[in-house]
């Protein structure tokens, strides 16, 4: 009994002090530039904490971090391999290659983890390379183990609507949603489709087919995902201003509602968007311009012009910062309430993030 | 095919086929792999008939267009055809003196 007490009392003690230590985790952000580097960054300290050269060819594209925050996974190798490297060791723990003998694969944006973390899904293009053509394959799903380590092989295969640009995994592992031109609910078990909710084949009349542009992931601080869709009114001239329209979509990732809603005329592009997990009706959506919408009442809150163009933006757990980044070097930092530009951390080298991604993790400092 | 003009001789032979119906079926493929079923203008002029909401320099694009071999025409595709060409520019704005053109090995 007394032993049984003693070990009570140390669990104890073992479990307070991890929560002390999560208590105080704080926001990093995870992100690449060429030539297969990644670097985690310190964004309240305004520095990167540390680098990491990625083995092998290439210059990163999707990330997804173990719910853990311990290893980043990366698609890299000219989008041909997905990578994983462990934050603390610096050492590959992971790799897979899509291509196999004269079938080659490459992935383009579609990238997930389950929540648990044991679970990879990776959206494949495939073509056979014949000796004057190309056989396009069926587009699919490679799943792979998170511990299968350097050689992976998919643990499965799943069938995937062709055109899928992201992948979303609910929270509670049950349900993958593939966003092709329209958003498919699929089992992660099998890829059966569970539900498809219409999206470029909308049922509207007075609207054209929406373009959805959904390519980054950044969802982790509230678990939503939202994007801009651009449409037009059909009933006007396309010269008037007022024929072209942006809207916002969004997709619960707890409960699945999808919601599509114009909040503006056609004036600026974007790229990619975020919600703020602090106040959930605010969006920000980057390219050219910052962009700040109000979800309640579909309308636009304020718009700011960037020093040049950036693709991806990730938030603070806070709420407070916005911080903008792909393309070129720098990551902008701003202000959800005023849009101001209040900080920015250059990564090291001087050299281009490109297309990659930008992921926040709570780690301990 | 009447916007199409085969100019070689299995160009000919395709459109021969595909009149006499014997082609097999040719999907577009999803994404690029190859970059020969790319047909996505918009480098040159925005969506508004102007250049202001393009990217912002040039230079910042460079990459998100030549990695995901999204406008092949305008520069090269580094996913499959010419995966070093920028090698030896990882950056864009400062280091696009070295980027050069790309010839078909023979």
């Amino acid at each position: 009994m007394k032993s049984r007490s003693l070990i009570a009392i140390l669990s104890s003690l073992c479990l307070s002090a991890m929560i002390a230590a999560s208590a105080q985790a704080r926001d990093y952000l995870l992100t690449t530039t060429k030539p297969n580097t990644l670097h985690l960054v310190d964004v309240a300290a305004r520095k990167v904490e540390r680098s990491y050269v990625i083995p092998g060819e290439g210059s990163p594209l999707g990330m997804v971090v173990s719910p853990d925050g311990k290893v980043a996974y990366m698609t890299t190798n000219h989008w041909g391999s997905l990578v994983g490297i462990d934050l603390d060791s610096g050492k590959e723990v992971f790799r897979a290659g899509f291509s196999q003998g004269d079938i080659r694969s490459r992935n383009t944006f579609g990238l997930e983890i389950s929540p648990d973390g044991k679970e990879l899904f990776v959206m494949l293009s495939a073509a056979r390379l014949g000796q004057g053509e190309y056989e396009v394959l069926d587009s699919h799903i490679a799943v792979y183990r998170a511990d299968a380590g350097l050689d992976a092989r998919p643990a499965r295969i799943l069938p995937v609507p062709r055109r899928t640009t992201s992948l979303f995994m609910s929270k509670d592992g049950s349900r993958l949603w593939a966003l092709s031109w329209d958003l498919y609910t699929l089992d992660p078990a099998d890829g059966r489709v569970l539900k498809v909710d219409k999206v470029i084949n909308w049922d509207r009349t007075d609207r054209t087919p929406p373009d959805v542009f959904g390519n980054w992931l950044q969802h982790e601080q509230t678990g939503v995902y939202a994007g801009p869709y651009y449409t037009t009114r059909p009933d006007l001239d396309p010269k008037d201003p007022n024929a072209s329209r942006t809207g916002m979509m969004t997709l619960d990732l707890t409960t699945g509602a999808l919601t599509m809603a114009e909040f503006e005329n056609t004036e600026a592009i974007m790229f990619s968007t975020v919600i703020n997990p602090a106040r959930r009706n605010e969006t920000f959506s980057v390219y050219n311009t910052l962009t700040k919408t109000d979800l309640d009442t579909n309308t636009l809150v304020k718009r700011v012009k960037l020093p040049h163009t950036y693709y991806c933006l990730n938030v603070s757990a806070d709420g407070r910062e916005i911080y903008v980044g792909g393309t070129m070097n720098d990551i902008g930092i701003y202000s959800t309430e005023t849009l101001e530009r209040v900080g920015q951390i250059d990564l090291p080298g001087g050299n281009d993030m490109g297309g990659t991604w930008m992921r926040m993790v709570k780690r301990d400092p | 095919m009447k916007h199409l003009k085969p100019i070689n001789r299995k160009a000919e032979r395709l459109e021969q086929a595909a009149e006499d119906g014997r082609a097999e079926e040719v999907r577009v493929m999803q994404v690029v792999n190859g970059c020969t079923s790319t047909l996505d203008p918009g480098w040159e002029v925005d969506p508004f008939g102007g250049i202001a909401a393009l990217c912002q320099p040039v230079e910042a694009d460079l990459y998100g267009c030549a990695d995901p071999c999204w406008w092949p025409a305008q520069v090269p595709d580094t996913q499959n055809t010419a995966p070093n060409w920028a090698d030896a520019a990882p950056s864009g704005l400062r280091d696009w003196r070295s980027l050069q053109p790309i010839h078909r090995k023979k």
